[in-house]
């Protein structure tokens, strides 16, 4: 269940300043050593938010990527990319 | 014994103390948290007790309680960084706060205790608006609104009605205020954020409801409709309503003297007076 760990470093984006910095100023290396699956931690290294709400990171915590600009994210491209997901009623990913 | 003197059920939009600062006191937000801060100022509480959805700040997906109580003789606030908003310290009152988690465990209700915290926005910016120079003191009550599942509309209506007789067999004159803190219809940074902003009102007829039922004291038909699906399908933090639901168990189904909407974030500002 390494999703877990996705959200957890989403948060340590807001809470630990010297993780801040490292994923503005290389996200692959700030989580070279992280305990990610491939398909996670390519996810996150390319800002690819959609993927990783398919697989069941939380909305809210990833928003910290976009607030904090890291992953090639901004607010508009978060926006976007996120939006381009299809959901259900309850506003799970749509099976 | 401690007496309940008001309930208010308040918005926390972490960019509002950036807005009022940038447009100044005859801006919208400025009025509607003003208009309750007179409010709050007029019936002179001794203490705060606030129901709250912690946005996974104070606590986690590692240790995340369906209800939970500050104890503690203070705690800091924001832990989120919301913009604009200085840092804080927050007095408590850990003895009443630990009679309430004592009062609340023996009626069925098993609140998670917790000492040496923080809060985030969702407690700071309505205190950072309604009480400024933090001189009343506040005891934090944490329902889990955000992450499935939750718990129902009538456990956290009944949860307050435990709190109110709480602080209603308290030996002491205090008069305390309870409040709420949420959104009706809301999804933050998720797929049914607007175009263009990091949120959205996914359900604004729902919003529209829920003030309706407030306003009627149609308490029974809102934790009817209040379901899980309702309350996710309103936005993934639109569970945040059971804090109003919470307040509104402990002051009792009262008329409001008003709920003030704010279609555009799908929540209001209601307030209930009645000494």
């Amino acid at each position: 269940m390494s999703i877990f760990n996705v959200n957890y470093l989403c948060r340590e984006i807001l809470r630990d300043h010297a993780f801040r910095a490292a994923m503005k100023a290389d996200p692959a290396k700030a989580l070279a050593g992280k305990d990610l699956t491939d398909e996670e931690r390519d996810a996150m290294v390319t800002g690819d938010v959609g993927k990783l709400f398919r697989m069941g990171a939380n909305a809210f915590l990833m928003n910290y990527l976009a607030r904090f600009e890291v992953c090639g994210l901004d607010m508009m491209k978060y926006n976007e990319r996120m939006r381009a997901e299809k959901v259900d009623e309850q506003g799970r990913p749509a099976a | 014994m401690a007496q309940l003197v008001a309930g208010f059920g308040v918005p926390h939009t972490p960019i509002f103390p950036h807005f009022v600062k940038r447009d100044g006191p005859d801006c919208e937000i400025a009025k509607l948290f003003g208009a309750q801060k007179n409010d709050l100022a007029a019936v002179r509480p001794d203490i705060i007790v606030m129901f709250d959805t912690d946005h996974l700040n104070t606590f986690f997906l590692d240790n995340l309680p369906i209800f939970a109580i500050g104890v503690d003789g203070s705690f800091k606030a924001p832990n989120d960084e919301p913009r604009d908003v200085p840092s804080y310290v927050v007095r408590s009152v850990p003895d009443l706060a630990s009679h309430i988690r004592s009062t609340a465990v023996e009626a069925g209700f098993d609140l998670a205790m917790v000492q040496q915290f923080s809060v985030d926005h969702s407690i700071t910016v309505p205190l950072h608006f309604l009480t400024p120079d933090m001189h009343i003191p506040v005891i934090p009550i944490f329902i889990s609104g955000h992450v499935p599942p939750l718990p129902s509309a009538r456990r956290c209506y009944a949860l307050g009605q435990a709190v109110a007789r709480a602080i209603e067999t308290w030996p002491g004159s205090q008069r305390v205020a309870i409040m709420g803190s949420g959104s009706f219809s809301l999804e933050v940074g998720g797929p049914r954020m607007a175009p263009g902003r990091t949120d959205g009102v996914p359900d604004p007829d729902w919003c529209a409801r829920v003030i309706r039922l407030l306003e009627q004291q149609q308490i029974d038909t809102l934790m009817d409709e209040a379901t899980p699906r309702q309350m996710f399908k309103a936005g993934n933090v639109g569970g945040e309503l059971l804090n109003w639901i919470a307040m509104m168990g402990a002051i009792g189904n009262r008329k409001p003297n008003y709920v003030a909407p704010q279609m555009q974030n799908g929540h209001a500002y209601g307030v209930w007076r009645w000494s």
